[in-house]
């Protein structure tokens, strides 16, 4: 390869992918996730980044960043505890892929300098590039398989860039094994070599010599008639020791390349003629080149991020960052995230996503949907139906932290997830509680009316709310008044100034009187604290908890089509 | 005695303290308990869609159905979610349809066979008082406690079958035979506000706050909890205010402290 073409894309793609670095860890300092942190400055940040990074390697809790690295980042140890089967891929990819790179790829910086005798073509360095390559193929196999074994039945996050990783690597790793499998056959390469070492490249003279390799170091001569006797090849063996041997192990320890380069053979003539080893190492170095230049912009960026995250979070306890802390490590585990989907899978609140079709339930997308927003990529025009259920997918979250403790770039989703809320309800998508009760009941059924043309309480409310919809459910009321008596909502909210505008009793009497939308909106049906007073107090048996409730559901789904412009249903 | 244990969402999170109380009383008195993968009690979806709630609680039931074993849980709202959930099913054919198929697509299936059982009724009931006392090494007398039922334990009394709705016994019950003294306390069957948190904060906290204030009122040294929603909330309504506090005690961590059990196994 000219060495000069190789230098100037080895340079080329090397400051892009510094470039790309910066650009993309910058994010850290520039992302803003959640209201608490909306006041942060560039140069606060890095000087959070700065004093936290100084008191915490001049203190004992270097210990802990220790051990986080040598655990959390080289071990993989939160992947270990979840699962162990892509643990085991990850961790044969980690390792495959690195042992590559210091061996292969940085032959001449790295192994040389270690190993004086160290030439590609001896022993044990050609077993050991192909056991590198193939840890690399089995750990992405493995890392698929668990991923495939899990699958939960729900979307998973798009990801398109990582499947564009994916396969420039196995290009890679393809296009190096078939290259070397082209070199252990090629008869061009024999010669080549044999005019440097022996200094001719005569056939005839080289006779023992190409008996030897072909039948011990695989180079599939097509010419080759006269017969191997053993004269022949004692004499090849002697030509090798003074030419070759010093450089060239037999080439079966190479245990993927080599069978490659026996079903090859047939094909190594023509592969020859039309020069596979020039292309093919073309191939192979500018996709490594290709591969470094998009480093930042693939999700291998995650070799950066998660092991800053991981370190980070080593480096002080949660409840130790500062707003400008905390700021950045949001924003740090917005690029962290792998997708994996492990959180996905153990999600407590998953039975509701799949049965409301709502992926933003999901931490994965979640998380997606948190960084959109903070970009400013959520809320474009045209897309608004989008946010709704981003919100919808938040304020069903019951923080029960299982992404948070099954994460296995331990990241603190928790936080996450109450600044993305927090952002939510700043952008105009709060919790229905709140965008609900933003108009008072009476705008609420006008808006209804003027949407669907009257007031109803028709039958397609029935399997959503089958209590309110049903006249017997209500109509032994008697207005006694009861439930409005022993309502604690009832009486907290006249003596803390906080009126009900209606009361329970009331909102029995408007379902009475066929004005249900009249309910919708109403604050006592936001506020009722389901303490089941009034249903368990009840004479008539009317169950008028489990009715508020219905109301509620029924709101959000009829209210919710008003707020979205959608006609109501 | 053997149960699948429903920790719901709050409590490994928020309140972990009430799960490590949990399990030292309950192994201690001879209960094994069993962990399933559940997910959400269905709780939050009841607000948004009766059918997803149904199907969450319906999950839940279904994993404890396939291992073979009942439910218990620590927390008064899933017990009472759950319970809700068992009775709409009951009385909705087309819900149950709906419901199993959703079921279905995973292998799932509710036939109703498991019970739904709330932590108290097991120990007053189930265990028994007697073999409760018998437990007890270190009697805390001379602590005087507001037993805090939980509105989704007590009502409604039809579906949760738990004590006399307007003159419960079983909580204080409990209390005496740990040594310490139930006061009588006006609030006591109110609400603790929690469930309007979201909705309206102000009125959460004001409701919240007059419970403590009657509680303390009432002589009461702590505030006896068996629900993580009613515990979290006294707690953060305390949290940094210039009030008079009042202590929060799990009666989890009451009963294993009378039982001798060391403080750091039950959280404390």
């Amino acid at each position: 390869m000219q060495s000069a073409l190789f230098h100037t894309t080895l340079y080329i793609s090397l400051a892009l992918c510094v470039l790309g670095l910066l650009w993309r860890s910058s994010a850290w300092f520039r992302v803003r996730v959640g209201p608490d942190v909306r006041a942060v400055t560039l140069s606060q940040r890095v000087g959070a980044l700065l004093r936290g990074a100084a008191s915490a390697l001049f203190s004992v809790r270097v210990f802990h960043i220790l051990g986080a690295l040598f655990l959390d980042v080289l071990l993989l140890r939160r992947l270990f505890a979840k699962e162990k089967l892509r643990w085991l891929g990850h961790l044969l990819i980690l390792a495959g892929f690195t042992l590559l790179l210091l061996m292969h790829a940085f032959e001449a910086v790295v192994t040389v300098k270690l190993f004086p005798g160290y030439e590609s073509t001896l022993a044990p360095y050609l077993f050991l590039r192909n056991l590198f390559g193939a840890m690399v193929i089995v750990g992405i196999a493995l890392w698929f398989f668990g991923r495939w074994r899990r699958r939960t039945g729900l979307a998973s996050v798009r990801r398109p860039m990582a499947a564009a990783f994916v396969a420039l690597l196995g290009f890679v790793l393809v296009t190096g094994y078939l290259l070397e499998a082209q070199k252990i056959a090629s008869p061009q390469a024999f010669y080549r070599m044999a005019k440097r070492f022996s200094g001719t490249t005569d056939p005839g003279e080289l006779m023992p010599l190409r008996a030897l390799w072909a039948s011990e170091f695989g180079v599939a001569f097509d010419d080759l008639t006269e017969p191997m006797t053993p004269d022949v090849m004692a004499k090849g063996r002697q030509m090798h020791d003074d030419d070759c041997a010093s450089c060239h192990a037999k080439p079966a320890s190479a245990f993927v390349s080599y069978p490659v380069s026996r079903l090859l053979a047939p094909l190594t003539g023509f592969l020859d003629k039309a020069r596979a080893d020039i292309w093919l190492l073309y191939l192979h170095v500018f996709a490594c080149f290709l591969g470094l230049a998009t480093l930042p912009f693939t999700r291998f960026f995650h070799a950066v991020a998660v092991p800053a995250s991981l370190l980070v979070n080593a480096s002080a306890p949660n409840q130790a960052f500062s707003a400008a802390g905390r700021a950045s490590k949001r924003a740090l585990a917005l690029d962290a995230c792998l997708r994996c989907g492990i959180c996905d899978a153990h999600c407590s609140v998953a039975p509701l996503a799949r049965h409301l079709g709502n992926p933003y339930l999901l931490p994965a997308h979640k998380l997606v949907a948190t960084g959109a927003l903070a970009n400013g990529h959520l809320l474009r025009s045209g897309h608004e139906n989008e946010g709704f259920r981003v919100a919808e997918g938040a304020f069903l979250c019951t923080d029960c932290g299982r992404c948070t403790n099954d994460c296995p770039a331990g990241l603190d989703l928790e936080d996450l997830w109450q600044a993305g809320r927090g952002d939510l309800a700043a952008a105009g998508l709060p919790a229905p509680a709140q965008w609900v009760q933003a108009l008072p009941a009476l705008a609420w059924a006008e808006a209804l009316e003027a949407a669907h043309g009257q007031h109803t309480a028709s039958d397609p409310d029935a399997s959503c709310a089958p209590l309110s919809a049903d006249r017997r459910s209500f109509s032994r009321c008697v207005q006694c008044q009861t439930c409005t008596n022993v309502c604690p909502v009832v009486a907290q909210s006249i003596a803390a100034e906080h009126r009900v505008d209606l009361t329970p009793q009331k909102v029995m009497n408007l379902l009475r009187l066929g004005l249900r939308d009249l309910t919708l909106g109403s604050r006592m049906v936001w506020d009722c604290a389901t303490c089941y007073q009034c249903q368990e107090n009840c004479p008539e048996g009317v169950r008028v908890t489990d009715i508020m409730c219905e109301l509620r559901a029924l709101a959000v789904h009829r209210l919710g089509s008003v707020r979205s412009g959608r006609a109501p249903s | 005695m053997k149960y699948a244990l429903f920790l719901g969402c709050k409590i490994p999170s928020k309140l972990p303290a009430y799960e490590l109380s949990t399990r030292a009383v309950l192994v201690r008195l001879g209960v094994t308990l069993v962990d399933l993968e559940f997910n959400c009690c269905g709780y939050p979806a009841r607000n948004v869609s009766r059918d997803a709630f149904v199907v969450a609680a319906a999950r839940n039931l279904a994993i404890a159905e396939r291992a073979g074993l009942d439910v218990l849980t620590p927390c008064t709202c899933c017990f009472g979610t759950l319970r809700h959930a068992i009775r709409f099913l009951e009385e909705d054919p087309e819900l149950r349809s709906r419901v199993s198929q959703a079921l279905a697509a995973e292998g799932l299936a509710w036939s109703g066979k498991t019970e739904v059982e709330h932590i108290l009724p097991v120990l007053a009931r189930t265990i028994g008082v007697d073999a409760l006392s018998a437990a007890v090494r270190a009697p805390r007398a001379g602590l005087h406690v507001a037993a805090q039922y939980g509105c989704h334990a007590l009502r409604p009394s039809n579906l949760t079958r738990f004590d006399n709705p307007l003159a419960p016994t079983i909580f204080e019950t409990l209390i005496r035979l740990t040594g310490a003294t139930p006061v009588d306390w006006p609030r006591q069957l109110d609400c603790c506000g929690d469930p309007l948190h979201e909705a309206n904060a102000p009125l959460s906290e004001h409701i919240a706050r007059a419970k403590i204030a009657d509680a303390l009122e009432s002589g009461a040294e702590a505030m006896c909890t068996a629900c993580p929603h009613c515990h979290l909330r006294f707690d953060s309504v305390q949290a940094g205010a210039p009030d008079p506090s009042i202590r929060t005690l799990l009666y989890t961590q009451l009963l294993g402290l009378a039982m001798g059990l060391d403080e750091k196994s039950l959280g404390l």
